[in-house]
């Protein structure tokens, strides 16, 4: 069955300072799916997450969103709007976690009560109600990536860009995103995945990809992850790196 | 002593009795500093931040420029807009020398590379995932200056406190561009020069007590701005 693609790559390439970091003929993100991208360090999983989610707009090749180019000379506000990104460590700004949360609704411009409703909704849902009013400076680790998963969803995004999420939290906080991490993910939702965690690959991941030396190595979509299926000689690796 | 010890009581009668004369120097002054302190702000906010947000050929030669015109003596800048201002200047025809504007002009100058040169480097101390995270909301560019500004502002109001502090205590600029004028160019320090070589100690000490007051006071207020003890919490 052919799965629809939201967002494609063509003969990308990354240089920094003469390396080449990241060199992919052609990728695909599935539509209302969790895609995971996996490799050891140095791989490319980031850089092409920056690309992907139009972080970083400086490299050689073509993006594609729903079959549409993206113009990198455009400042693509529409199209960022649509995506959000939750980071391996996450960057609150002054203020306490309310601001934080409703920063990106009133990026948008959106009514005050409109905003009101949906940080405590969010909230609500990521059990983190009773810090609205608690500067973001002064929370743990946890409680940061909480945040930074409630200002990713409150916009209710089309992709959501996930990078390496639970590497810097504790297990208490590992265990909470991975059994709610799902349910917070509606089904109109496309998913792009760093991640080194086996559980989250072999409970969510409909699409793996490895990277290797910043060229896709393989490619797999999936329902029922099992290793074998990646053939011999990619297994060890996979396994390694998961 | 006596003579010293009199002065200094003459000096705080004058100032708990709120002579005219001192309030007059004291008001000249704050509005001369308040105005160059603004002008300058608006010029070296967005200067420091495109230096330390761009890459540009020329950096490296600015920076060299701006860290050499930290040390400039303000006597260097008096004479530099002295002769641009005076009858024989280029913008001599405006009238400008031993005005209020030109010690604004000169204060501009010399504040200008001190300002640009501490946000400069707040800007540039500041995490990258500031920018990379307000890209990833959804900012726009207009937005996202917006919210560098409100990141960097207990910095960007520390910098223009310490010109604010520099332009007041200065006396270089003042004193050749402004020509001491009594109610219209007299500043502080040109007024305590002026009248400690009359003999009016008790008068110029007054003035000295205020400054000295008013430095005091800057200092304070931005050190609880950039270190004070709710600093790593911010």
């Amino acid at each position: 069955m052919q799965e629809d693609k939201i967002i494609e790559v063509k003969r990308i390439k990354k240089v920094c300072r003469d390396k080449t970091i990241l060199d992919i003929e052609e990728f695909a993100v599935l539509k209302n799916k969790f895609n995971f991208i996996i490799g050891g360090n140095g791989s490319g999983k980031t850089s092409l997450l920056n690309i992907l989610s139009l972080i970083d707009q400086d490299y050689q090749g073509k993006l594609y969103y729903k079959g549409q180019k993206i113009n990198k000379d455009e400042q693509n506000l529409k199209l960022r709007r649509k995506f959000s990104l939750i980071w391996q460590d996450p960057y609150l700004y002054r203020g306490n976690v309310f601001y934080n949360i409703a920063l990106p609704l009133k990026l948008r411009d959106f009514a005050q009560n409109s905003i009101n409703k949906k940080v405590k909704a969010v909230a609500a849902r990521l059990e983190i109600g009773n810090l609205l009013e608690q500067s973001a400076h002064t929370l743990s680790g946890g409680e940061k990536q909480k945040v930074s998963i409630a200002r990713a969803l409150i916009t209710e995004p089309e992709v959501l860009f996930v990078d390496e999420a639970t590497t810097n939290l504790d297990e208490e906080s590992i265990q909470f995103f991975n059994s709610h991490f799902a349910d917070l993910v509606t089904d109109e939702m496309t998913v792009v995945m760093v991640s080194h965690d086996r559980r989250q690959i072999k409970e969510l991941a409909d699409q793996i990809t490895l990277l290797k030396g910043g060229e896709v190595e393989i490619t797999k979509t999936i329902h029922n992850f099992n290793f074998e299926l990646f053939g011999a000689g990619i297994e060890a690796p996979i396994a390694e790196i998961v | 002593m006596d003579y010293y010890t009199g002065a200094v009581l003459r000096a705080l009668q004058l100032i708990i009795n709120l002579d005219p004369e001192v309030i007059e120097v004291v008001t000249t002054s704050l509005k001369i500093s308040i105005s160059s302190t603004f002008i300058a702000s608006i010029i070296s906010i967005p200067l420091a931040i495109l230096i330390a947000r761009n890459k540009f050929k020329t950096k490296k030669f600015i920076n060299i420029i701006l860290n050499t015109m930290l040390s400039l003596p303000t006597v260097v800048i008096g004479i530099f807009v002295y002769s641009i201002i005076s009858r024989r200047g280029v913008l001599g025809e405006l009238d400008l020398l031993f005005t209020p504007v030109g010690i604004i002009i000169g204060q501009v100058i010399l504040i200008i590379p001190l300002i640009t040169a501490l946000i400069r480097n707040v800007i540039f101390s500041m995490d990258e995932k500031l920018y990379k995270t307000a890209t990833s909301m959804g900012a726009s560019r207009r937005q996202k200056f917006k919210l560098l500004i409100s990141e960097a502002r207990y910095g960007i109001i520390g910098a223009l406190i310490a010109g604010f502090g520099r332009v007041l205590g200065e006396i270089g600029v003042s004193m050749m561009l402004g020509g001491n004028i009594k109610g219209v160019t007299r500043t502080i320090t040109t007024a305590m020069s002026l009248e400690t070589n009359k003999g009016r100690f008790a008068f110029a000490l007054a003035l000295g007590i205020i400054l000295l007051s008013l430095s005091f006071l800057i200092n304070f207020v931005t050190y609880f701005l950039q270190e004070g003890k709710d600093y790593a919490r911010r």
